[in-house]
């Protein structure tokens, strides 16, 4: 892991990212897209005044394939950039904190750690029928600054995660392991 | 499909806005070789984060093949009616 080092004895508990669900949510604007150029054709031969216009959508003429082509290029180079996106944005578990990796965009990247000995509490909070079914959630870990607060959104199985987390919190007051 | 290729063919409207000695075939290649530059463009940068940050995981290498194998394709598919296949 290039992103921090571990501590001398600390160890990748889990890694995290965002639900699957989510993610196929964020592809759904790509697969629309997709499809608009196969259908469009077809509800413009709906209307007589706009028949002429489905000619362009005829996929056997050169130019038409062209720009067809072009398109779900594009829109393919957009779902890869999403699914880049949604997989170097990660939380890991370390035997000793929490690092959160947060890719904004290209050449945009954070990462911050919270040492487990900080944490205070652990809330999880499933809300809604869908995250309740899928088990999609959020967990914040509140440090003892009151205004510090670790929130992990749209995780699978956050209560797992939680207990985890709880698991490697040291009961002891020792000072957290200095560097990143 | 058993009819063969045909050669890009714009409206007829299109050629008259096209400086003399361009064909709206060359200008639809070079639209597409342009495409094609920002797509390299944007392909590059993500490979590059993909081999900086994941270079550990298992998915890096398979979601750039895929990525590759699948914009070949399409752009294989955009250039079918074009003088150079």
């Amino acid at each position: 892991m290039k992103e921090f080092e571990l501590e001398p004895g600390e160890f990748v508990v889990r890694e995290v990212r965002k639900h699957w669900f989510l993610f196929v949510t964020e592809l759904l604007p790509y697969a629309i897209m997709a499809v608009i150029p196969f259908t469009l054709s077809k509800f413009l031969a709906l209307s007589p005044s706009l028949l002429s216009y489905a000619a362009f959508f005829d996929f056997s003429e050169p130019l038409a394939r062209a720009g067809l082509g072009v398109w779900l290029l594009v829109v393919w180079t957009g779902a890869w950039g999403a699914f880049t996106k949604y997989f170097l944005n990660v939380w890991v578990l370390t035997s000793q904190r929490i690092v959160n990796i947060k890719q904004r965009r290209f050449f945009s990247r954070e990462v911050s750690s919270l040492f487990l000995s900080r944490i205070q509490d652990v809330t999880t909070d499933v809300h809604g029928l869908l995250p309740s079914l899928l088990g999609i959630g959020t967990i914040k870990a509140q440090t003892a600054a009151e205004d510090v607060e670790f929130v992990m959104p749209g995780i699978p199985r956050p209560e797992e995660m939680r207990d985890l987390i709880l698991k490697y919190v040291p009961e002891d007051d020792s000072p957290p392991p200095t560097g990143v | 499909m058993s009819e063969p290729l045909q050669p890009f063919s714009p409206p007829s409207s299109f050629s008259s806005f096209l400086p003399g000695g361009v064909s709206s075939g060359v200008l639809a290649e070079w639209i597409l070789y342009l495409v094609f530059a920002f797509w390299s463009l944007y392909t590059v940068v993500a490979v590059y984060h993909w081999l900086k940050y994941s270079h550990a995981s298992w998915v890096a290498l398979p979601a750039i093949a895929v990525h590759l194998f699948v914009s070949v394709a399409l752009m294989a598919y955009a250039l079918s009616g074009a003088r150079i296949v």
